[in-house]
């Protein structure tokens, strides 16, 4: 290990961390690695466990997104406009198509085997990896959306594309052709970032003022009787309410619960079906950019890093922490009183 | 030689005779001449004298040195001295003779040393290495002989022998210790470097000392011991499983893994021999089985006492027999499990308590039945004055309904029932009485005596009597009244009910006061056959149905108590009970989810807020102002959120305008003109990257 030893509670701090912000962070399904992309225009692969680089792949902007394919593969986001699938065994890089503005999002379906990219040319596109390189090849279809795309999730079948305007639009991936659900955001303010509930019943969705929202994809009355937001990541302070942008939702794979990381420097976890608060984590030096756990939710990655929310300021250097998670501190934990969420 | 002697004197007397030579030198030298020819003669005579002298002694010592040699080797000088010949022929003779000896001698030092060297080796191994170099046997010069030889190859193959058998001997205890260990259960290995390193299986060359077998045996000894002690203590426990198997007819499968326990019972010690089945392992396995069922055991008795109890319990409530106070000794469960009673004694006991209990209740079977027969009329008798009583006031009594014949006839069966209550009781008092006599015990129903109930009872019977003479006597005063009124005023008010309700109480209450269960269950039976039988018919009659039901409460008491109880006992309860859940009812589900009032205090309970929203508007709640807790703050900061983000804090204030000004670019859905007024919103990213919306864009952004 390399880098100074952190205070226990934050976690062990990744060496050779990216030189820029980072803007997103993946486990992969398979393993411990770590796929971070990052503003400095790299996707890093770590070895979360062994605390090793892996590979490194340079790109022509910044990274704004990335996600694995498989273990030995992922794909980019990139400002420039590019869609990327990296190989990590051979560092080779294919491009699998261009969208007309910088990519935000990028994710990868196992179920249907596309690679679905939200862009803030105000589309979103569906590509097919195994195409050959070559954008007429790979690219399955592009549906345009109200609004830039800033935040994507999957579930099951299930899209989520979270839009600039509070915009939100829920796909069947298996018919593209319009949204099963055009929906706006429960929440006043700008959608930072929206993640899908395991169990495929929901999503949460977050916003630049500290809140978040518990939606359900159910449309009856029942359903929706059940949403709820609440607010995290404030502060008191002499009377005033500070109020953070919650940057990243992360759930738990196992236990369903989620931790949300803001711009406090904090990151939290919530029971969302017992509305309960699960655990505060010690603040981290900066804004927390994202957060990811490890596939069997026993690690937490959590990329604290700068997110420009103040703009161009001085800032603490970006770092990536991950922390083993204790079962205490995501395991739901049930109230007294029947609760109506559940 | 004479010649030149002779010649040389001639000469000489020539010479002489020339010179003219005196005689008397002549005779000088003449002397002279014959000196010096003696001395030369006898000089050489000396050394061929002493020459002789060395020689002798040469063959001397030779002689000498062969015949020790001979005598150190044990065999007969074969040489006999006979003078053949010169000296120097008898010392050539003798020397190659001794030098043969000598050879002989070293050979036979060798043998020697080879012979006492095994010899020594293996005294040293047998005295051990404590004592070596103890008894080192030297080699005797003086004494060679084969039969010295042959005795010290005797005493080495007594050694040898000796060796072979303590060897053996050594390798039978190895033997038996390693038997012992496997049986043990403990490594051999280990116990035997104990005794010595060397007798490892590993090592070739055993310690045989007399030491090592010493320690030997006695580990073998202690092990043997060990062995016994354990082998007792197993039969102990396989004796013990086997009784409780016995005892709790314990299933073959159990039983089968505990077969190498119990097929110890009656093995001696030395047929113990199968490997582990001495190990404290296996002992302890077979203890904590035996604890298992011996704890099985105590519960299964436990059962059956319990069980015993129940049946005791049984008896005496059917007999009416009070179960307390029946018995001599503790018959509780603790003083079982604290051990101060054998369970044996006890259940015998219990036996005895249940017979002597049988027997009893035997006895008094008949007045019992006369007792129930007593209480069932009185049943009646309740009923009866009830159904008069009702049937005063119920101008319907006579109405021609459903089941109305039944009750007819049921009160005339009561009526007749009625009239046998006392040759009844007065039959019931001189059994119990002569019971009593004959026992010399009070008979005792349900604790109460039988005699006093029956004097009770008459009584309250006789009080009744008399109150209801009053009530007639009233009654009738009452009519003259009327009658007189009537004359007066020419009209008949409706008979009073006063009065009537107060007898209520005095009727089951305090008649139903000693009831035991059996009569209880009875009673209620019959009090909820007459509330069926008559709601048809009293259907419109709420006091008779509310009092039909105070009876069957009332019945219900000792039941669930056991005591008397007071009539306001239950309703009390049950009010509290209402009480109680109203109270419930009107608390206020406490809120899920609290309002929010500060995150960086350490609460766990969440701030959540509670917000059941039809529409997205989750921040209407604000204005609301549901949540009274929720801070002043607050309600500003809502405020300023409802108009314009402009004012919404951020943390720095060192560079607000950036983060400000991308909070004033977000609208609320709502109000799509101030879109089009206030412009663009732009993410973070999209602000560091640079990123500015096409003018085209957003005009299509207002289509869609």
């Amino acid at each position: 290990m390399t880098a100074p030893p952190p205070p226990p509670s934050t976690g062990r701090e990744l060496s050779s961390p990216p030189t820029d912000g980072i803007s997103n962070l993946r486990f992969s399904n398979h393993s411990d690695h770590l796929l971070v992309s990052s503003w400095d225009k790299s996707v890093r692969l770590y070895d979360a466990s062994a605390n090793a680089l892996r590979g490194e792949f340079m790109h022509g902007g910044p990274v704004l997104d990335c996600c694995f394919h498989d273990d030995s593969s992922g794909f980019s986001a990139c400002a420039d406009h590019t869609v990327r699938r990296l190989v990590f065994n051979y560092n080779r890089e294919d491009v699998l198509g261009r969208h007309d503005a910088p990519v935000r999002c990028v994710e990868y379906s196992y179920g249907t085997g596309q690679v679905i990219t939200g862009s803030w040319d105000k589309t979103l596109k569906c590509w097919d990896p195994r195409g050959a390189s070559g954008q007429e090849r790979s690219l399955v279809g592009t549906y345009s959306q109200p609004e830039r795309v800033y935040s994507l999730s999957l579930v099951g079948n299930r899209l989520v594309v979270a839009t600039a305007g509070r915009h939100v639009n829920v796909y069947d991936l298996r018919n593209m052709s319009q949204p099963e659900q055009r929906r706006e955001s429960s929440l006043k303010y700008q959608t930072r970032c929206v993640r899908c509930y395991p169990n495929g019943t929901g999503y949460a969705l977050s916003s630049v003022e500290g809140r978040v929202a518990m939606e359900f994809f159910d449309l009856s009355e029942a359903g929706q009787s059940k949403k709820y937001a609440f607010k995290c990541h404030r502060k008191s302070e002499a009377g005033r309410d500070i109020v953070y942008p919650v940057n990243a939702i992360a759930f738990h794979p196992i236990y369903g619960t989620f931790a949300t990381g803001g711009c406090d420097g904090y990151v939290n976890v919530w029971d969302g079906n017992n509305k309960k608060r699960l655990y505060q984590y010690t603040k981290y030096p900066t804004s927390i950019a994202a957060l990811s756990f490890s596939r069997d939710g026993r690690l937490l990655a959590v990329a604290s890093s700068y997110t420009y929310e103040e703009g161009d300021k001085d800032h603490e250097p970006d770092a990536i922490f991950v922390r083993s998670v204790n079962e205490v501190e995501v395991k739901p934990k049930p109230k007294a009183l029947p609760n109506p969420a559940t | 030689m004479e010649t030149t002697c002779g010649s040389l004197l001639s000469e000489l007397q020539k010479i002489w005779d020339e010179v003219g030579e005196v005689d008397k030198e002549r005779d000088k030298m003449l002397f002279e001449l014959e000196q010096e020819c003696l001395d030369a003669y006898r000089r050489k005579v000396d050394q061929a004298n002493r020459c002789r002298a060395q020689l002798r002694q040469a063959v001397a010592d030779a002689e000498a040195q062969l015949a020790d040699i001979c005598s150190a080797l044990g065999e007969r000088p074969s040489h006999i001295k006979k003078s053949s010949g010169s000296l120097k022929k008898e010392l050539q003779e003798i020397m190659p003779r001794l030098e043969d000896m000598k050879r002989k001698r070293n050979e036979r030092k060798g043998q020697f040393a080879e012979v006492l060297k095994q010899i020594n080796s293996i005294s040293t191994e047998l005295a051990g290495s404590t004592k070596e170099n103890l008894n080192t046997i030297l080699i005797d010069e003086n004494d060679l002989s084969m039969k010295r030889l042959d005795d010290l190859r005797s005493q080495l193959l007594m050694l040898q022998e000796e060796k072979g058998e303590r060897l053996k001997q050594v390798l039978d205890q190895l033997n038996v210790l390693k038997a012992l260990c496997l049986v043990l259960g403990m490594d051999f290995k280990l116990t035997v470097c104990g005794v010595h390193p060397s007798l490892d299986d590993s090592c070739c060359a055993k310690s045989i000392s007399v030491d090592t077998i010493e320690s030997l045996s006695a580990t073998i000894f202690r092990l043997k011991d060990v062995k016994l002690q354990r082998m007792r203590r197993l039969q102990d426990l396989a004796m013990t499983m086997v009784e409780l198997w016995n005892l709790m007819d314990a299933p073959v499968e159990e039983q089968q893994m505990f077969q190498n326990v119990t097929c110890t019972i009656a093995a001696a010690e030395s047929e113990i021999t199968e490997p582990n089945c001495l190990s404290l392992e296996f002992i302890n396995n077979a203890e904590t089985e035996v604890i298992r069922l011996q704890e099985m055991k105590m519960s299964k008795i436990k059962e059956v006492f319990l069980k015993k109890r129940l049946v005791l319990e049984e008896i005496c409530r059917e007999a009416h027999m009070v179960v307390e106070g029946q018995f001599g000794t503790d018959f509780s469960l603790e003083s079982i499990e604290s051990g101060a009673i054998s369970t044996s004694f006890l259940l015998e006991q219990l036996e005895n308590q249940i017979s002597k209990v049988k027997e009893e209740a035997f006895s008094r079977k008949e007045i019992l039945e006369k007792v129930q027969k007593w209480l069932a009329a009185r049943e009646e008798e309740c009923w009866l004055e009830e159904y008069n009583r009702v049937g005063h006031n119920d101008d319907n009594r006579y109405n021609a309904g459903r089941g109305t014949h039944l009750l007819l006839k049921r009160a005339e069966k009561a009526r007749v029932i009625v009239n046998k209550i006392p040759a009844m009781v007065e039959a019931l008092k001189s059994k119990a009485k002569a019971w009593e006599k004959e026992r010399k015990v009070e008979f005792l129903y349900d604790g109460v005596g039988l005699v006093s109930m029956v004097d009770q009872y008459f009584e309250l019977k006789h009080l009744k009597e008399q109150e209801r003479q009053r009530q007639r006597d009233r009654k009738k005063l009452q009519g003259q009244l009327l009658a007189e009124q009537e004359a007066i005023y020419g009209s008949k008010p409706s008979p009073s009910k006063s009065g009537n309700k107060n007898l209520r109480p005095s009727t089951g209450g305090v008649g139903n006061k000693r009831f035991s269960l059996g009569g209880a269950m009875l009673q209620n039976t019959l009090a909820d056959k007459a509330a069926l039988s008559s709601r048809s018919l009293l259907k419109n009659n709420p006091v008779k149905r509310q009092s039909s039901h105070n009876h069957s409460n009332k019945a219900f008491m000792p039941h669930s108590s056991g005591k008397k109880n007071t009539s306001a006992g239950p309703v009390k309860h049950h009010s509290s009970n209402a009480s109680n859940s109203q109270h419930a009812e009107l608390l206020p589900l406490r809120k899920a989810l609290s309002p929010l009032s500060s995150l960086s205090s350490n609460i766990i309970s969440c701030n959540f807020q509670d917000q059941n929203t039809k529409s997205g508007d989750f921040q209407d709640t604000h204005v609301v102002c549901k949540t009274p807790a929720t801070t002043p703050t607050k309600n500003v900061s809502t405020h300023d959120e409802n108009r314009t983000p402009k004012t919404m804090p951020i943390p720095v204030p060192a560079t607000p305008p950036t983060v400000s000004a991308a909070m004033q670019t977000t609208t609320t859905p709502f109000t799509p003109a101030i879109r089009v007024a206030g412009g663009v919103e732009y993410s973070f990213e999209e602000k560091r990257a640079g990123f500015v919306l096409p003018r085209s864009h957003s005009k299509t952004l207002q289509l869609v």
